[in-house]
């Protein structure tokens, strides 16, 4: 390559962006909606609306845990108590199976699936039976770096190349872009190729801090999957004493002692922790052995605090309530900076307002990746102008292009979509209801790519959005049809999250449907109409705006 | 046709040597951190590995900078001489040389 | 903090990074002609625009990190900028004639913002 670096880097940047395209933009819009995962869950159980305006003391959770936990999994090894939360109003519960499980044995499946898990109302301990199976928010969650229907070794390897192909592309993006400073505020609409260049650059440039941060701090949480080199070559074979060095963990016995001995009751010990931390300050309790002689209760603060993913643990023995932990020590700096880095990526510690402007960013990242694919396409096409012209096709790596490009980026959102309106009409009682509302998710997102790879025209890219901003203006009248925790119910009663999913999803419904009829305004002169029609995918070369 | 062929040979060698060849001066070079940091060896292996990721992709972005796939190549395992020149000293891997 | 105080620096910190983005663009030559035509310059106005700009962007810093402390509120100072710069590039784009209304509106609510967050505070 005899071009200068602009140009080399403006090839890297070309190739990257458009190999991970597809991946990166189903990463991004389930990473976005993932800011939301525990309202998207809220929503997604209705059953779950009314006991939400009830407030309960940690403590009376707490209680009500520990008691259903003994009914439900006396012989665990190990219960996970989260308390309830503005956000997550409910009492969540995990366990781990009971140690003699001969299922267990050589399975493959890794450990988290392997736990129990209940949601329980607060007020009362019992188990929101009524409340329909779904994995909600968490289902979106995992698919952003777990994907689905693999292994996830090897999802997680698949999103972090495309991660790694990503921060490629943005440091290469950045290098070759000429005048960042000048076209920083520079969008002209209605030019064809130069629109779509100028939206690319605006979503990226616009929030570039951001999209940096994300990629890089996305590659850092897995970043022991993809670079075990420097743990290898201090740690050789022993993996686990370098995470718990690192964190300088209160080494809790990881072997049960199996000798049965009375718990020692909680509150004494959210006391402790709540005078430390603050009223509502613990935000999950670990009870590790739970009912034997080697008991430990670890108490963890809730986020919002700090950025780091850490929180800080008060760790005492499960059985005298005796502290055991040693007084805090602030992380040390490398093991700090992870978890802050953690921290930022997940973004748990924001507020309601901070959280916004994440979503924002990531409604911007979507863009950046939407508008780059595209603009490949425009700019490929512009090869074949003569060609068109005279009533040939393009060439079979643009046809597969066109066609990627409308699945994912029409696709996607049909897909969330079809997911949401799934939880409202599968039955409550449904078999199996959580992977039934996954295969509508992926039903409709095939439906969708074999449209969109059989004719990626101008007229099906319009129906697809089209079809897409329908499907998600029409939630929250789905919601009044099939709930009682409408709009009009949501916001006199409080129900924030609830409302606010509503108002969201109404307004990306719009916003589709705006871009649909966006597609249908041609500015095609006479000429071009002729080509329009022997030419299947004539698509966005006039920009696709009016 | 012979320029297309050698253009597209040197496109091939260059992702090799950006994906392969970056990956490899990258683990190097997390391993070599890791071992002679002087912080805690947890810190260490932490740092090594952070770093790691910044090493990476700035090698890939070298890789196609370069006036031809051999310089490539070249500044490429320049570059690993001392990563691993250490990984090896430190004997770290069992088995012999990364 | 109060919710009151809360939602006022809220505020202060996103107008402030929207008026300050106005300044700055509109001291370009290219942003300038949107409005007054093409070949008008700001001219003298240029390094006024930019100070005021800036200023714009340092309030709205001050906001955030009031708002959110010494580390989140980087953080927050970052989103609000993206928020402020979109809807700059959107004003300029499709409705160019309000950008100097609606800069002026954002920077006089933002000092009020910023002085009442202050009392709500003290008091």
């Amino acid at each position: 390559m005899k071009e200068g670096l602009r140009q080399s880097m403006a090839w890297l940047h070309t190739w990257t962006g458009l190999l991970a395209g597809w991946i990166l933009f189903l990463v991004f819009c389930t990473g976005t909606a993932s800011y939301y995962k525990d309202e998207i869950t809220l929503w997604m159980k209705p059953e779950a609306h009314q006991s939400m305006t009830r407030q309960v003391a940690p403590a009376a959770a707490t209680a009500n845990a520990v008691a259903f936990l003994e009914q439900r999994a006396p012989k665990s090894d190990r219960w996970i108590i989260t308390l309830p939360s503005e956000r997550e109003p409910t009492l969540r519960t995990m366990w781990a199976p009971p140690p003699a499980d001969p299922a267990r044995q050589g399975e493959q499946r890794p450990r988290r699936a392997r736990f129990g898990n209940a949601t329980l109302d607060p007020a009362t301990g019992e188990e929101l039976a009524a409340a329909r199976a779904t994995r909600g928010g968490e289902f979106l969650y995992r698919m952003h770096f777990d994907l689905h229907y693999m292994p996830v070794i090897w999802s997680r390897w698949i999103v972090g190349i495309c991660a790694m192909f990503m921060l490629v592309a943005i440091l290469s993006g950045i290098v070759t872009h000429k005048r960042i400073f000048k076209d920083f505020f520079t969008f002209r609409p209605a030019k064809g190729q130069r629109s779509w260049l100028d939206a690319h650059n605006a979503s990226a440039v616009l929030a570039l801090p951001y999209h940096l941060m994300i990629t890089y701090t996305g590659i850092v949480t897995l970043m022991f999957l993809y670079m075990p080199w420097g743990v290898k070559a201090v740690y050789q074979d022993e993996r686990d004493k370098f995470f718990t060095e690192l964190r300088q963990d209160v080494a809790i016995d990881p072997k049960a002692s199996r000798v049965p001995a009375a718990l020692t009751p909680l509150q004494p010990l959210l006391a402790q922790a709540t005078a430390a931390w603050g009223e509502g300050g613990v935000g999950r309790i670990v009870v590790s052995h739970p009912k034997q002689t080697n008991a430990a209760v670890a108490l963890y603060r809730r986020d919002g605090k700090q950025m780091s993913v850490d929180q800080p643990a008060m760790v005492f023995d499960g059985v005298t309530g005796a502290p055991v932990s040693p007084p805090e020590q602030a992380a040390a700096p490398a093991a700090q900076t992870q978890g802050v880095m953690i921290g930022l990526h997940a973004a748990r510690f924001s507020s309601a307002a901070l959280r916004a402007l994440f979503f924002v960013a990531g409604l911007a990242g979507c863009a950046m990746v939407a508008t780059g694919l595209i603009l490949w396409a425009v700019k490929e096409r512009q090869k074949y102008a003569k060609a068109l012209a005279k009533g040939g096709r393009v060439g079979f790596g643009l046809r597969l292009v066109d066609g990627l490009n409308l699945g994912a980026i029409a696709g996607v959102p049909i897909a969330i979509a079809a997911y949401f309106w799934s939880n409202r009409l599968l039955p409550v009682e449904l078999a199996e209801r959580p992977a039934m509302e996954a295969a509508w998710f992926f039903g409709a997102w095939g439906t969708a790519a074999v449209l969109a790879m059989a004719r990626p025209s101008r007229r099906m890219w319009q129906i697809l959005l089209a079809v897409g901003g329908v499907l998600f203006a029409g939630l929250p009248i789905l919601n009044l049809l099939t709930t009682e925790s409408h709009l009009g119910y949501s916001l006199s009663h409080g129900l924030l999250q609830i409302a606010g999913f509503d108002l969201v999803v109404l307004v990306i419904g719009i916003g589709l449907l705006f871009a649909a009829k966006r597609m249908g305004k041609s500015r095609m002169n006479k000429v071009n109409k002729v080509n329009k029609a022997n030419d299947p995918a004539p698509v966005l070369a006039s920009g696709g705006a009016a | 046709m012979a320029s297309t062929i050698r253009y597209r040979a040197g496109v091939l060698s260059r992702t090799v040597a950006a994906i392969a060849g970056g990956y490899g001066l990258s683990a190097l070079i997390a391993a070599a951190l890791a071992l002679t940091l002087p912080t805690t060896r947890a810190e260490a292996a932490m740092t090594g590995t952070l770093t790691a990721f910044v090493v990476y992709p700035v090698a890939v972005m070298w890789v196609f900078a370069c006036a031809s796939a051999l310089r490539a190549w070249t500044g490429l395992l320049l570059a690993s001489l001392l990563p691993g020149a250490v990984v090896l000293a430190l004997g770290a891997f069992t088995g012999g040389a990364a | 903090m109060s919710a009151l105080t809360n939602g006022l620096l809220i505020y202060a910190a996103l107008a402030a990074a929207l008026a300050g983005f106005a300044g700055l663009s509109l001291a370009m030559d290219r942003h300038w002609e949107a409005l007054y035509g093409r070949g008008s310059s700001p001219g003298d106005k240029t390094r006024w625009l930019q100070a005021c700009g800036t200023a714009g962007l340092l309030l709205s810093l001050a906001a955030s990190l009031a708002l959110k402390g010494a580390t989140q509120g980087w953080v927050m100072w970052l989103g609000a900028l993206t928020a402020g710069a979109v809807v700059v590039v959107l004003t300029l784009t499709y409705h160019a004639r309000r950008l100097i209304p609606l800069a002026k509106a954002a920077a006089a609510s933002a000092v009020v913002a910023t002085i009442a967050a202050q009392a709500a505070y003290a008091l």
